[in-house]
C-alpha cells in the first residue's frame, strides 16, 4: 500500500463506534465496509449513518453533494468475505479480549497479508489482542474518541510486535481522517482513560463523603476548572454501567484503587440507575437517549 | 445588585487575590474598603487593581465609565478599625495558619457581630481558622478561584460553627456579584482542589513512567475530554512549587496516597524548574524539544 488515501477501509462492529468511525472515513474519502455479525445491528447502523450527515448538511458541515458521495461509499454487509479486499482493517466489537482475539485469528484467512490490522480498544491491551494473530507486526491499536466523528483525537498505541511500519501507517491513517494522533505506550487505559476514570472516582467518592451536591460538584468542575461538563453529567452520558465494566478492568489490570468503581456505582446499577438511557442517574432525564444518536 | 448603596465589603490584605475580590465587589456595585499593612502595600494592590479593571476594559467586560465607577468605589486605609461598617469581611492575608490567625484575631475586636467574616483560604482548614474570631457562627470559608474577576466559581466553607444563614448569605451574595457558589465541606482540598490535585499528580507519575510525551498528553486531555489546558501545561502555570506544596499539605493531613507528591514533581522543583514563571517545568520549552 504506496498511497494510504487510496486504501479501501473495513470495519467490524456495527456498534456506535464502528458506526461513528464509519462515518469519519466515508466523510474523508475512504470506500468503507461495515460488517456485523447480527443481522439487526446492519439496518439500526444505516439509519444512524443517514441522520448524522442529514443533520451535517441541517448545520451547514456538509453538502447535499457531498453527502450523497459519502453515503455512495459506504457498504454494509454481515459477510466478513467482503473484508478480503480491505487495504485497512478496524476491529470494533465488544471490549472482550478472547472475542477480538479469535477475530483476528479468523480474519487471517480472507484478508491478504498486507492489510494493516486495527483494534478500537479502550481499555484492553493491544498486544495481549496481538496474541496469535497470524500478522502480529501488522496489527496496531487506534483507539477513537466517541462520538468519533466529532472527537478528533485518536491515541495510536504499538503492541510488544507492532512493526514501525504499521505504526507510521496509522499515523498517516489518522491524519488521513483529519483526526490528530497521539503516541501511547500499551498500558492500561492509555492518556484518557487513565487520566478520566480516577478523577470520575474521586468525583463519586466526593459525593458518598457527602462534601457536596451532586449539582454543587457538577457546577464546581465547569467554573472551577472549566471542564466542558461536571462529572455527574458526563457519567449520565456515558452510562453507569460503562463506567463500571471501564473501571474494573483497569483496577484489574494496574491494581491501584483510584480505578476501583466506588460502592454508590454498583448501588445505582442495582436500581436501574444508569444514566440518559434509562432515564435516570444522578439525574432525572424526560427524553432517554445515548450521546452521539 | 440590588442594594447597591448599602452593601458595604471589608477586604484584609491587598495581594493578587484581594485586589480581585474587590474588584469582583465593585463592579457589582458594593463600596468596598480595603485593609493592608502600610501605603506601600496599598500602593501595589492599587496597582494591581488598575491593571485588571484596564484588563477587562480591553477585553471588553468592562466600558470606561463602569471601570472608572469601579475603581471609585475602592477606597484603601491601613487601619482595620475601618471595617467596622462592614456587612462582610474577607480576610485575603497570605495562605500561613499564624497570619491568618493574627489578621483574623485583630480585625475580631473592630468588626459589627452581625457582619460575616469570610476566609479566602485554599488549603486551611476552616474550623481550625475559626477559633480567633470572636463569634465562629458568622465566620466560613469563602474560596475564590484567580483570577478573581475571570474565574466564575466561588467555594463556600462553612467551619464546624458557621450558621447556616451565614452560608446562606455568603451564597446569595456571590450569586449578587456575578458568581456561581457551591458549598463544600471542610477538607483540604475542599472540592476542586481535592479532585484536582491527584489528578495533576498523576498526570506527572504517567509521564515519569514514559505512558506518553508531555506534549501528546497535553493534547489527549484537551481534545479527548475536552478540557481548556492539559494537566501538564496547567501545573507549569500553576507553578510547580505551588502544587508541591499543595499536595504535599493534603498528603500530610489526610495519609490519602493520591496527594502523594510524585517524584519527579520534587526532581524539578529542586532543580529550580518551577514552570512558566521559571521559563521551563514539565513541558518542555520549544528551544530544547
Amino acid at each position: 500500500m504506496s498511497d494510504i488515501t487510496r486504501s479501501r477501509v473495513g470495519i467490524v462492529g456495527a456498534g456506535t463506534m464502528g458506526t461513528g468511525i464509519a462515518i469519519t472515513a466515508i466523510r474523508a474519502g475512504f470506500p468503507t465496509t461495515l460488517t456485523d455479525s447480527a443481522s439487526e445491528a446492519l439496518p439500526v447502523a444505516r439509519d444512524h449513518v443517514d441522520r448524522f450527515l442529514e443533520k451535517s448538511v441541517q448545520r451547514s458541515k456538509l453538502t447535499e453533494v457531498d453527502r450523497h458521495a459519502a453515503l455512495d461509499r459506504l457498504s454494509l454487509t454481515e459477510d466478513f468475505e467482503r473484508l478480503a479486499d480491505c487495504d485497512i482493517v478496524i476491529e470494533s466489537i465488544s471490549e472482550d479480549l478472547s472475542a477480538k482475539q479469535e477475530l483476528f485469528r479468523g480474519l487471517g484467512e480472507y484478508v491478504p497479508e498486507e492489510t494493516v490490522y486495527v483494534t478500537n480498544t479502550s481499555t484492553l491491551s493491544v498486544t495481549a489482542i496481538s496474541a496469535g494473530a497470524i500478522r502480529p507486526d501488522r496489527l496496531v491499536g487506534m483507539h477513537f474518541c466517541n462520538p468519533a466523528p466529532l472527537m478528533h483525537l485518536v491515541e495510536v498505541v504499538d503492541g510488544m510486535l507492532t512493526s514501525a511500519t504499521t505504526h507510521a501507517l496509522a499515523l498517516e491513517f489518522a491524519q488521513a481522517l483529519g483526526k490528530t494522533a497521539v503516541e501511547v505506550k500499551d498500558s492500561p487505559g492509555f492518556i484518557v482513560n487513565r487520566l478520566l476514570i480516577p478523577f470520575e472516582n474521586s468525583c463519586i467518592r466526593e459525593l458518598e463523603h457527602g462534601t457536596a451536591t451532586v449539582e454543587d460538584i457538577d457546577r464546581a468542575v465547569r467554573f472551577g476548572l472549566r471542564y466542558p461538563m461536571g462529572p455527574f453529567q458526563l457519567l449520565d452520558t456515558v452510562g453507569m454501567d460503562v463506567h463500571r465494566a471501564v473501571s474494573l478492568s483497569l483496577f484489574e489490570q494496574l491494581r491501584d484503587p483510584a480505578f476501583a468503581p466506588p460502592p454508590l456505582v454498583d448501588q445505582m446499577i442495582a436500581v436501574g440507575h444508569l444514566g440518559r438511557k434509562t432515564g435516570r442517574g444522578f439525574y432525572r432525564y424526560d427524553e432517554p437517549g445515548m450521546f452521539g444518536t | 445588585m440590588t442594594r447597591e448603596t448599602t452593601l458595604r465589603v471589608g477586604i484584609l490584605g491587598y495581594g493578587t487575590m484581594g485586589a480581585g475580590i474587590a474588584q469582583v465587589a465593585a463592579a457589582a456595585g458594593c463600596r468596598v474598603v480595603v485593609v493592608d499593612t502600610g501605603e506601600e502595600a496599598l500602593e501595589r494592590g492599587s496597582v494591581l487593581l488598575l491593571q485588571s479593571v484596564q484588563q477587562a476594559v480591553e477585553r471588553g467586560k468592562l466600558t470606561d465609565d463602569a471601570a472608572d465607577a469601579v475603581l471609585g468605589r475602592v477606597e484603601t486605609v491601613t487601619d482595620s478599625r475601618a471595617l467596622s461598617d462592614c456587612e462582610i469581611v474577607i480576610e485575603t492575608v497570605t495562605e500561613l495558619y499564624d497570619v491568618k490567625a493574627a489578621a483574623l484575631e485583630e480585625i475580631s475586636s473592630y468588626v459589627d457581630r452581625e457582619a460575616i467574616i469570610a476566609t479566602n483560604t485554599s488549603s486551611l482548614s476552616v474550623t481550625a481558622l475559626a477559633v480567633n474570631v470572636s463569634n465562629p457562627g458568622r465566620f466560613a470559608g469563602l474560596h475564590f478561584f484567580n483570577p478573581a474577576p475571570v474565574m466564575r466559581l466561588v467555594e463556600i466553607i462553612p467551619g464546624m460553627d458557621t450558621a447556616v444563614e451565614t452560608a446562606g448569605r455568603l451564597r446569595s451574595w456571590a450569586a449578587e456579584v456575578g458568581k456561581e457558589p457551591v458549598i463544600v465541606k471542610d477538607q483540604p482540598g475542599f472540592l476542586v482542589n481535592a479532585v484536582l490535585m491527584p489528578y495533576l499528580n498523576q498526570a506527572v507519575r504517567e509521564l515519569d513512567r514514559g505512558l506518553a510525551s508531555a506534549e501528546d498528553i497535553d493534547i489527549a486531555v484537551r481534545l479527548g475530554l475536552g478540557y481548556p489546558k492539559g494537566p501538564l501545561e496547567l501545573m507549569d502555570l500553576i507553578g510547580l512549587d505551588t502544587h508541591l506544596h499543595a499536595t504535599t499539605s493534603a498528603y500530610e493531613e489526610t495519609a490519602d496516597a493520591r496527594f502523594a507528591p510524585p517524584p519527579m514533581l520534587r526532581r524539578l522543583v529542586a532543580a529550580g524548574r518551577l514552570g512558566k514563571k521559571t521559563g521551563s517545568g514539565l513541558r518542555p520549552e520549544k528551544g530544547d524539544e
